[in-house]
């Protein structure tokens, strides 16, 4: 004879480890960013469309055998006929990925996560922040007072909400009680049940943008002939995240987009990305008519100012002096200027030993606060590249 | 919904156990626990374990399994019991009648098997409920700890995952280390051919350690007292599970064996007889790409009964383990008729996998041995501490033909230096050329 439990139900004992896992794919995503902001289809896209991002499987290291020759593996097929050098499973060609995508390793575990862009900005930016406004005295006297927008489980200690921790320990204390899984203190015999971190909640604090704050983002790019492909989707990558990010923070953002060869016009988004390649490079050029521009439509009194600026380097020599000129004039009336350099190390010229272009050299004795300048190699750069311009953290 | 009662399955279970007795089973007493599926799914995580302390992993495995039932790619398994005394087994409540009958035979079958065979003599199937819920509760603490928490508890708890089957496999007698010293100065003392010459007395280990986490307890003098307890937990947890890995196709084949016989002397009503047989050829078919424990099991089995009779069958599942029991018993005959083969890729140029052997004169040694390596623990690579030297931990893989996963071997080295917090290597053989990590 047996004996039979009658169904009783229990708490969903998984429910925890589930969302540590959730967790740790959250994080993989946030670390995965760069292949996921890469992908073409999703640049330009609105912020409700929703997208899938593969995120491989969180893994559980263990000491396996890798799949080959040497490791044969057994099958049973009774009654079919088989024969030596039967093909049994197709197998997946390699995937000749672009230059440093190997294929896919086998038995990869990969999740579908299907995200909104404005979620997938969250993820992102959420450790990030604008430069400071303080140089706008007229718009902080009005801007609204950040406001407590209820609470939420993770935040900074000065936040810590003690009466919401307070009644979130004891609920988890009752729902411990109804499992008995309440320890007594062996000395005392009194109850052990000290504070979770899962306990403690934090004020969520919003900072609500003003309504009258305005943003406008000059995006420059270099489009003349020695701008490759390749460094032109970098730059497309680049300036999408910082399109995302802004407008996550703004409720208005308006982008001007600045295409140059020796000369700088104001475009839109897809000529912008998709002009042909062609010309000679003044680089000086954009950050002039960016400054045009901010006369005629943007008063710095009234607008937050970004402008960023793209390009391999390769600025015609007779053109620098006055690039320095034009950068240094835009830096002062923007919150912040950037200059991002990408240099594809495989396509380096090989006589070409120079880490960086002479402007860079030149440029590198005004960067300040809110001039910032990167390098960018690889894909893998845009995100760190990132978090130099916004990070709250030195990165 | 469901189609019984408690009753019903009160009135079965007597039955089923009356047979059971009078074939001479020995089982420890089962204890049935009614869930719904998302219970299920959340004991399956677990490994059924009622208690178990908490870890990422559980809720990944959670999530996979409820993904595939959801997407309908898997059923559920059917049962599942847990090696204690009593041994809890859990019946799914959307369960039709003639399947929890099933079920209760098979489980019967799985009691008998982790009472009487070998493997599990040192399983305590007393006490194990008791020692995972006051692991669990430990750990808990340590999560709860501030100076702790979660973050560092499931960092060495991941580490210790790299490793967990690096164990004694076959829970051997170890000999202290001054009784090892003692027994082979003994040797070189008495040692008139100079064999044992070479011997060094001061290398640590003197033999080859297969105990990586035992080892790392021995040795470590920078482990907190928490870490330890931590590895200690997942060290026991791979000990008490080690023989079930060992012994997957016995225990199913023989649970398998004695449900089909059990429900076949039932006397079942045709509504629940047919629905039985239909879902044991289901449970039983070969699955041809890879070997179906429950289906080569009971196909030994069988083939046992039929030639030695029911005695040697019961000897069989006493002293056995998956390797010794297919090289007793798995002839070169029945291989051929279970139509065994081996496959594998065939390198980067020719990604297909094809046949490499069939059975048949020529192939059924290779077929045998390719079988043996892959089921068990043999198919998990056998890792031991080579070394001590210096603080560094010198570990070998014993290189059997099958290469590591270069990848997978890199991080779980990464992931014993954070148990050992200082420098480990890993030897091993790759393309015929020595690899170190």
């Amino acid at each position: 004879m047996s004996i039979f439990k009658e169904h009783k139900t229990i708490a969903d004992r998984s429910a925890a480890d589930r969302s540590r896992h959730k967790r740790k794919i959250e994080k993989a995503i946030r670390e995965g960013v760069t292949d996921i902001i890469a992908d073409e289809s999703i640049i330009g896209q609105e912020g409700k469309k929703r997208i899938k991002i593969p995120v491989k499987g969180i893994k559980e290291w263990q000491f396996i055998f890798g799949q080959n020759e040497s490791n044969k593996q057994v099958g049973s097929a009774p009654g079919s006929p088989i024969h030596k050098g039967q093909v049994v499973k197709k197998g997946q060609q390699q995937q000749q990925g672009q230059g440093n995508n190997p294929g896919n390793d086998k038995g990869e575990e990969h999740y579908e996560v299907e995200i909104t862009l404005e979620e997938l900005a969250e993820y992102l930016f959420d450790s990030l922040k604008l430069p400071d406004l303080d140089r706008k005295k007229f718009k902080i006297a009005v801007q609204e007072k950040p406001k407590q927008h209820g609470t939420r489980p993770y935040g900074i200690r000065p936040r810590l909400d003690k009466k919401e921790s307070a009644i979130q320990r004891l609920k988890r204390k009752s729902a411990a009680k109804r499992t008995e899984q309440i320890e007594l203190d062996p000395e005392t015999g009194e109850e052990v049940f000290p504070f979770h971190d899962n306990d403690l909640r934090y004020h969520f604090i919003k900072e609500k943008p003003k309504e009258a704050t305005n943003a406008v983002i000059f995006f420059m790019m270099d489009v003349s002939g020695s701008m490759t492909t390749n460094v032109k989707f970098i730059a497309r990558s680049f300036y999408f995240l910082l399109y995302q990010f802004i407008r996550h923070k703004y409720e208005k953002v308006e982008i001007v987009f600045i295409a140059h060869t020796t000369e700088a016009d104001e475009v839109d988004e897809e000529r912008f990305f998709k002009r042909a390649a062609a010309g000679g490079t003044h680089i000086s050029s954009a950050p002039f008519l960016a400054l045009d521009l901010i006369n005629d439509r943007y008063h710095p009194n009234s607008w937050n100012i970004y402008a960023f600026h793209c390009t391999d380097g390769d600025n015609w020599e007779e053109d620098n002096d006055k690039a320095i000129a034009a950068f240094i004039e835009l830096r002062d009336v923007c919150q912040m200027l950037s200059y991002n350099e990408i240099v594809l190390a495989s396509e380096r010229p090989n006589w070409d030993s120079s880490e960086n272009s002479k402007l860079w050299s030149r440029l590198k004795s005004i960067e300040g606060k809110n001039m910032k300048m990167n390098i960018l190699k690889s894909k893998d750069d845009i995100w760190p590249a990132f978090r130099h311009l916004f990070g709250v953290e030195n990165v | 919904m469901s189609d019984w009662s408690f009753d019903d399955l009160t009135k079965w279970d007597e039955k089923i156990c009356e047979i059971a007795k009078s074939r001479g089973l020995d089982w420890y007493e089962i204890a049935y626990e009614s869930c719904d599926y998302f219970e299920m799914i959340g004991n399956m995580a677990y490994h059924g374990m009622p208690s178990h302390f908490p870890h990422w992993s559980y809720g990944k495995s959670f999530e996979r399994t409820h993904s595939m039932y959801n997407a309908g790619l898997e059923g559920l398994p059917y049962e599942l019991i847990i090696n204690s005394n009593p041994s809890i087994a859990y019946l799914m409540l959307e369960n039709p009648l003639y399947l929890q009958i099933l079920i209760m035979a098979h489980c019967v079958g799985h009691s008998d098997f982790f009472k009487n065979n070998r493997c599990f003599k040192d399983t305590d199937a007393e006490h194990v409920t008791r020692k995972f819920r006051s692991a669990r509760k430990r750990i808990q603490n340590y999560i709860e700890n501030p100076h702790i928490g979660i973050e560092n508890v499931e960092n060495i708890v991941d580490a210790c995952h790299s490793v967990q089957y690096q164990i004694d496999r076959r829970g051997r007698f170890r000999l202290e280390e001054k009784d090892l010293k003692k027994s082979l100065i003994d040797k070189i003392n008495s040692d008139k051919n100079k064999v044992y010459k070479k011997i060094d007395l001061n290398k640590k280990p003197l033999e080859p350690e297969y105990d990586i986490l035992l080892f790392i307890l021995e040795n470590s003098s920078k482990l907190e007292d928490w870490e330890r307890d931590i590895i200690e937990i997942v060290r026991s947890e791979s000990c008490y599970f080690m023989p079930q890995i060992r012994t997957k196709i016995m225990n199913e084949g023989w649970a398998s064996f004695w449900h089909y016989k059990i429900l076949n002397e039932l006397e079942l009503p045709d509504s629940l007889h047919i629905p039985f047989l239909k879902t044991h050829n289901q449970v039983l078919r070969p699955w041809g790409g890879r070997i179906n424990p429950y289906h080569l099991g009971f196909e030994i089995f069988k083939k046992i009964e039929e030639k030695f009779g029911i005695e040697e069958c019961f000897t069989a599942r006493e002293v056995f383990s998956d390797e010794s029991f297919i090289m007793q018993y798995l002839t070169e005959e029945h291989a051929r008729e279970l139509n065994l083969f081996t496959y594998s890729p065939k390198g980067r140029k020719n990604p297909d996998w094809s046949i490499d052997d069939v059975v048949d004169e020529e192939g059924w040694p290779e077929v045998r041995q390719a079988l043996i390596s892959s089921i068990g623990s043999n198919s998990i690579p056998v890792i031991y501490v080579n070394e001590l030297k210096d603080r560094t931990l010198i570990l070998q893989h014993e290189h059997d033909g099958r290469d590591l996963e270069l990848d997978y071997a890199d991080n779980c080295v990464k992931n014993i230096s954070k148990l050992w917090k200082d420098k480990v290597k890993l030897f091993t053989v790759l393309e015929n050329d020595i690899f170190e990590f």
